[in-house]
């Protein structure tokens, strides 16, 4: 502490060890929060066609057409460590093989409290398609819109905000039609 | 040329050296509680930061220049002659 360049790294090392201790309280808040909402979803349809992908013209590759509607309200999930929230609708099937599925087929991420209320009525974002190229003996599919509370200082953190009420068969279409 | 290095090493006698320790020390945790506590009342991260981030400036200022009453207790040198007496 004798000269200015001394009491600098002093007070600077023991800044960085308070802010280190800080940014540990503020993770720990974060298990204060326990808010679990939860929504609705609705499948409204889910069809099975024959496509062509541009990659692969040859491949016979069938690919399911989802429509839904969600409606949940994620405002709980929002505190002051929440960063933004990774929302995803998941669809999970058993295949013929007896091989459990789970596949993303909409996504959206949230960043702030005012955007958290979601009214969606839309369809797959991604491609819907099966390993196996085909969707037939693929038993019914449960749908569940998850979520991923990522903080700004802490653990991340999952949950489900709501699911299908039934499984929902797949529809196989002969053709677009 | 001595009196400019003079003026950047910024000396302080030992009674400022205890005084700066101490109060950096409670300064640098209590703002750190303060914050916390004010942010997460406010639930806003940007409160915290804010609010630690001027406590950190009034305490650099305060604490790191060479202020007078840092110097307030000099060090007694014992005389020349003296020494020169023992050691005779």
């Amino acid at each position: 502490m004798h000269s200015i360049i001394s009491r600098i790294n002093n007070v600077s090392a023991f800044l960085s060890s308070c802010l280190m201790c800080l940014l540990g309280a503020i993770a720990l808040s974060s298990f204060v929060f326990t808010a679990d909402p939860k929504g609705d979803l609705a499948i409204a349809s889910v069809k099975v066609y024959p496509a062509k992908l541009q990659r692969y013209p040859r491949e016979k590759q069938e690919m399911a057409f989802v429509n839904f509607n969600i409606s949940a309200d994620l405002t709980p999930l929002f505190n002051w460590n929440t960063k933004q929230l990774f929302l995803y609708l998941e669809a999970e099937y058993e295949n013929n093989q007896g091989v459990l599925n789970e596949v993303v087929i909409w996504d959206r991420i949230v960043r702030r409290k005012e955007d958290a209320v979601i009214n969606v009525a839309g369809k797959n974002k991604y491609h819907f398609k099966e390993l196996s190229r085909q969707f037939r003996g693929v038993r019914a599919a449960n749908y569940t819109l998850k979520y991923n509370l990522m903080p700004h200082v802490g653990l991340l953190t999952y949950g489900e905000a709501a699911t299908s009420p039934a499984p929902v068969e797949f529809h196989i279409e002969e053709r677009v039609s | 040329m001595s009196a400019l290095s003079e003026m950047f090493e910024g000396k302080i006698d030992f009674h400022g050296q205890r005084l700066v320790d101490q109060i950096s020390k409670v300064v640098l945790v209590a703002a750190a509680i303060i914050s916390f506590i004010v942010g997460f009342a406010m639930q806003s991260l940007q409160v915290t930061f804010f609010l630690y981030g001027v406590c950190i400036v009034i305490l650099a200022l305060v604490v790191i220049p060479p202020w007078p009453m840092f110097n307030s207790h000099p060090v007694k040198w014992l005389s020349v002659s003296e020494e020169e007496k023992k050691t005779k």
